[in-house]
């Protein structure tokens, strides 16, 4: 598809940031999205397509992991495995019990 | 869908993800040395060939084999191996005067990408 996802040669980004002695997660739950990676049940290319089919906004406003989340959830949706109001009902739940 | 055990896991996130089927026996249509064409494709579904190289002209430097079509494999169609190559493109052929003279792209593109460019075509 030809999506927000295909920037080769596109520009006015700014700079590239480089970080000194980057770690591999910026965040702990970043460890966590890594590892669903591995269970939720998609290959590797679904798994790359789901993250192209992201609204293009969001694309463009969310960090790298948490656009790999993102893509966990949607295809979790799509075969079945979670609904999106499921999804909702968990977040809330973890908001009140400050999770 | 893989299914892993502790030391297989370590394993595919050391080594990297093998899209390699050598059991998919296939004739390449292309050697190195040819002349190739990226074809200008616009699938609703993914694929891997970069939109800035659809319709650029490129040579094949190497045959890397029967991978994963990722174009079949990421729309539930199966992995349906087909040959991976590594296609030199020249930075002008890409980018005209904003590359440099010296610049060169290798991008590594399936078969189905591909279209030969004939000799007296150039």
């Amino acid at each position: 598809m030809d999506g927000i996802h295909d920037l080769g040669g596109m520009e006015g980004f700014g700079p590239i940031e480089r970080e000194a002695d980057e770690p591999v997660f910026h965040h702990d739950w970043e460890r966590r999205a890594f590892a669903h990676e591995f269970v939720i049940g998609a290959n590797l290319d679904e798994g790359r397509h789901a993250i192209e089919r992201l609204d293009p906004v969001t694309y463009l406003t969310t960090s790298y992991y948490e656009r790999w989340h993102l893509s966990h959830e949607m295809l979790l949706i799509e075969k079945g495995v979670l609904t999106a109001e499921e999804i909702e009902a968990r977040v809330a739940k973890l908001k009140r019990e400050g999770g | 869908m893989a299914e892993y055990d502790a030391d297989s896991l370590e394993a595919l996130i050391v080594g990297g993800h093998r899209s390699l089927r050598p059991e998919a026996a296939a004739t390449p249509r292309f050697k190195p040395g040819d002349r190739v064409r990226a074809r200008n494709i616009h699938p609703l579904g993914h694929t891997r060939l970069p939109r800035y190289a659809r319709g650029r002209e490129g040579v094949i430097t190497r045959i890397h084999g029967p991978h994963v079509f990722p174009d079949s494999n990421a729309m539930g169609r199966g992995e349906d191996p087909r040959i991976l190559y590594s296609v030199r493109f020249e930075g002008r052929a890409l980018w005209d005067a904003a590359a440099g003279p010296r610049d060169c792209l290798h991008l590594d593109l399936w078969e189905p990408y591909l279209e030969p460019v004939p000799d007296g075509a150039r």
